[in-house]
């Protein structure tokens, strides 16, 4: 009789217990560095397509107030886009003819939160948060810091990225 | 006599803690804090702009009491430090690096031995060329803040205390000059 070849018994409705003890350290190593991250400062403040802010060593975190927005190719308030930029300038069109710092759109928009202000009684802070790419020339930043200034927001505050 | 039932209890006995609920919960919070996660850190640099009167009246005020220190900077130039109090001006100059950049370790130096000579002053302004770079003023900023070295530190008074004590903080309020001319 020739020999069979050994054959372990195995059962087809074994059920198994998944060790999971491993799974919920890592989650809870995950968690705390989320935790850690959580943005918890008094302003959020949302990234903006095309700028690269510039980094600093300052400690203070954003505070709440207008958010302008400054790209290589637009100038922005909050979400809504107010003038073109070209060949790192405003386009002529949103400039004063007779003042070439002064930008009207900016000036309008920002007016109109000033007179909104005033009829619901509510004093203008004058802070401006300023989002701008780090590759700007000051010429053009200064016609957006000159417009702030002249329609009552002399306060400017300037987002960076936490630098080395 | 009956003998009262004990149940056998085995003090060696191990059991396994179920941690299925738990990482239930976690799966669920892991991704709501994703979302909510900044990467990115983002933080501010404080700037003023005067106005016409505004100006005027901080300017008075520095000439009373502290010297105007004025940073005059372009890409052609480098950087000049202008210190004036009580009609006595004083300009130093700062070249421009062999690769042609704005040389900030010097600017530092400088401004830390303004800073020991008016300790009292914290206000600097700032006039840049059309040319500079948003990201080369930024870091001009950063300069005149705060001395590179911790170890070197100014004097300051405490306001609540009146006591004297240290800082490492020289020019933390910048303001750009001649921005309301137009």
């Amino acid at each position: 009789m020739p020999r069979t070849r050994f054959k372990p018994q195995v059962k087809q409705n074994q059920t198994f217990s998944l060790n999971i003890t491993s799974m919920t350290d890592m989650f809870t190593i995950l968690l705390v560095f989320l935790l850690q991250n959580f943005a918890a400062g008094e302003a959020q403040i949302q990234a903006v397509e095309n700028v690269r802010l510039p980094t600093s060593n300052t400690e203070k975190n954003p505070v709440n107030g207008i958010q302008i927005s400054l790209s290589p190719r637009e100038l922005k308030m909050d979400q809504t886009t107010l003038a073109k930029v070209e060949n790192q300038d405003i386009a002529g069109a949103n400039l004063d003819p007779h003042d070439p710092s002064f930008i009207k759109p900016l000036f309008e928009k920002l007016n109109q939160l000033n007179l909104e202000a005033k009829s619901k009684n509510l004093k203008n802070s004058g802070q401006v948060l300023l989002l701008a790419d780090q590759d700007l020339p000051y010429s053009l930043i200064r016609k957006v810091m000159y417009t702030a200034s002249m329609a009552g927001f002399p306060n400017l505050k300037l987002i960076t990225t936490v630098g080395e | 006599m009956r003998r009262r039932y004990k149940p056998a209890i085995n003090h060696n006995s191990e059991f396994e803690l179920d941690l299925a609920p738990l990482l239930a919960v976690m799966v669920k919070l892991v991704p709501v804090m994703l979302i909510s996660s900044a990467f990115v850190q983002m933080m501010m640099v404080e700037t003023e702009l005067p106005q016409i009167v505004q100006a005027a009246i901080a300017k008075q005020e520095q000439q009373i009491k502290n010297p105007v220190i004025m940073l005059s900077f372009d890409r052609q130039h480098g950087i000049e430090i202008l210190v004036e109090q009580d009609g006595d001006r004083k300009t130093e100059h700062i070249d421009l690096t062999s690769d042609k950049k704005f040389d900030y370790a010097a600017l530092n130096k400088k401004m830390q031995a303004v800073k020991t000579q008016y300790p009292e002053a914290f206000k600097v302004q700032f006039d840049p060329g059309a040319d500079v770079s948003y990201k080369e003023i930024v870091r001009l900023m950063d300069e005149v803040r705060q001395s590179r070295e911790k170890s070197v530190r100014f004097p300051i008074k405490d306001t609540k205390t009146g006591e004297m004590t240290t800082t490492d903080y020289m020019f933390p309020e910048v303001i750009f000059s001649q921005m309301t001319e137009g």
